[in-house]
């Protein structure tokens, strides 16, 4: 990444072994002595030449490496091959989830390519990709084939495509392991039979599980999970495997549904987009506390960044807090949040993500940050000050009033609706669409 | 049965068009509304020695980078005692916000600056 960008190429780099965190001083006295694993020699010896030596203005040219042939053209078909050699090549070639794939046939893509009415060769979005460090332009038919990859019907093309539409990849070269969430709501929820209830996040629901599924294949296939180049994550998160799609159940919420507090309309179906690493299953149902008591304990136990938090809440549980507790709109129980958690100021300030990147709006006088870093460490803070930077969403089956706590924060929306199928209302208006013809004298010659 | 595929799997490597291009907003470049950073001057002239010259440490507040930092100010303080070795938190996002009042320093007192690390 560094090294493909420009903006760095006057600077130069040296490299230590990886990782650097979480260390003890005398690996890293190691690492300082030892070899820079790019260029074999020991990283102290590198630094002192590099701080003496007179500069260039341009950086070290890359270790000399044999002349790469001429690049052939990518094929832009793949050659008729058994299903098995296909499903072992796309394994090969790193076009898969480690799952197997539908092998996107012309006659599949076609029929994915239904779905919408947006032409085949429209650019849906352009992404910048840490893999080569270029942008990349894809298009509806790009799409189409990974939505076949995933297993897509036709009918679940727009929400595919608004996805691909927000520019975001399901996957961050990181060595953390975040993990991202795809929220459905609208019509198309129940046009396309999604999971907004019981088991909601479970692996029973198709079009939650190929939704998401998608996504990922996205991603993977932009270059997003290449091991040591682009994936770093240490462990990794099944969470990606679907990116825990799944649709608001906004019949049974008493609140309103996520999209309307983003300034859509009800009748609009939208994707939105949720990022973090944290995240927390409730253990059970809060009966000896109230909600927002043991909600505010569990958030307590994470460090926000700017005040981010999603709540994915069962229906029974905006029903107690709207009902039993008060709260008539979301947002009346956000600001209840917002007061109600505390965290001493130390250990939000000792928390590793929370100083790399809180600690320097700080510096800059940002407040509240810049006011929390002179308290001392025992001293309460409210790390949730903005409540409109707490989530909230309704999905489960009214089983239990549970719920899931996250530092997810929100990422933006996209319309699905304007990668729908146009339904022709010449053809349509007396409900014969997807009949067969009547059956004429023709047919028996 | 063969399975003919027969359009462009999306990938880097076939199918999707390419194009040169930096980061898109909030993905690697500068803050929205922020330009490009001035590319760094050529030919920056450079002690020939570091004896008693005054080395920056700079800690950009990634992870790991502090404790680095810490050691790589011992291993001078015991092999190379005459160079003033000064240790700074680089203000602003690790990320971003390269215009601020450290780098004015350094120029001012320092003759060197060891910037770092990610990881």
């Amino acid at each position: 990444m560094v090294k493909a960008n420009p903006r760095f190429a006057p600077l130069p780099f040296i490299y230590t072994p990886h990782p650097v965190i979480g260390l003890s001083p005398e690996a890293l006295d190691k690492y300082i002595v030892g070899n820079d694993p790019a260029t074999g020699r020991p990283v102290i010896e590198e630094i002192i030449d590099v701080l003496t030596k007179p500069s260039t203005g341009k950086a070290a040219p890359p270790p000399a490496a044999a002349p790469a042939p001429a690049a052939a053209p990518p094929p832009a078909e793949l050659a008729p091959d058994t299903e098995d050699n296909l499903q072992r090549l796309f394994y090969e070639k790193g076009w898969t989830d480690g799952l197997p794939v539908i092998l996107p046939t012309e006659e599949r893509v076609r029929a994915m390519l239904a779905g919408t009415s947006a032409p085949p060769d429209e650019v849906v979005a352009e992404m910048f990709s840490f893999a080569t460090g270029e942008v990349l332009k894809y298009t509806v038919e790009h799409v189409a084939v990974i939505a076949v990859m995933a297993g897509a019907r036709p009918e679940y093309f727009p929400v595919i495509l608004a996805t691909a539409a927000t520019r975001q990849p399901s996957l961050m070269p990181s060595t953390t392991a975040f993990e991202a969430m795809l929220l459905v709501n609208g019509p198309i929820r129940n046009e396309i039979e999604m999971n907004c209830g019981i088991g909601a996040f479970s692996a029973v629901n198709m079009a939650n599980s190929v939704i998401g599924r998608a996504w990922t294949l996205m991603s993977i296939c932009h270059g997003f999970a290449k091991p040591r180049n682009t994936l770093w994550s240490s462990q990794g998160n099944n969470h990606t495997y679907n990116n825990m799609c799944a649709g608001e159940n906004e019949e049974r919420s008493v609140w309103e549904p996520f999209h309307t507090g983003k300034g859509f309309k009800a009748d609009e179906s939208v994707v939105s987009i949720f990022r973090g690493w944290a995240f927390l299953n409730s253990y059970g149902a809060a009966s000896k506390r109230s909600l927002i008591e043991e909600l505010s304990i569990q958030l307590a136990a994470m460090p926000p960044m700017n005040s981010s938090a999603t709540i994915i809440m069962d229906p029974l549980v905006a029903r107690n807090l709207k009902e039993n507790e008060g709260y008539q709109t979301k947002a009346d129980f956000c600001r209840a949040m917002s007061q109600n958690v505390k965290m001493p100021a130390g250990v939000y300030w000792n928390t590793d993500h929370i100083d790399m990147l809180a600690a320097s709006e700080a510096y800059k006088g940002v407040e509240p940050y810049a006011s929390w870093k002179k308290l001392p460490d025992d001293a309460l803070i409210a790390p949730y000050y903005n409540p409109d930077n707490i989530n909230i969403i309704v999905i489960g089956g009214e089983t239990s009033p549970l719920w899931k706590a996250a530092d997810y924060g929100y990422s933006g929306s996209a319309s699905v609706d304007k990668w729908r199928a146009l339904a022709s209302d010449d053809e349509c208006a007396d409900g014969s669409c997807g009949l067969p013809d009547d059956v004429t004298d023709a047919d028996y010659d | 049965m063969a399975y003919e595929i027969r359009l462009s799997v999306m990938s880097p490597e076939v199918g999707v068009s390419r194009a040169k291009g930096g980061p898109p907003p909030g993905m690697g470049g500068p803050p929205p509304g922020m330009p490009e950073p001035k590319p760094a001057p050529g030919g920056v002239k450079r002690p020939q020695t570091l004896e008693n010259k005054t080395v920056y440490l700079v800690d950009t507040g990634f992870g790991g980078s502090y404790n680095f930092m810490l050691q790589l100010q011992k291993w001078f303080k015991e092999h190379m005692p005459s160079v003033t070795t000064v240790r700074k938190r680089k203000p602003g996002n690790v990320f971003m916000d390269d215009n601020n009042s450290l780098w004015e320093e350094i120029k001012e007192k320092g003759n060197a600056v060891v910037l770092g690390v990610a990881g």
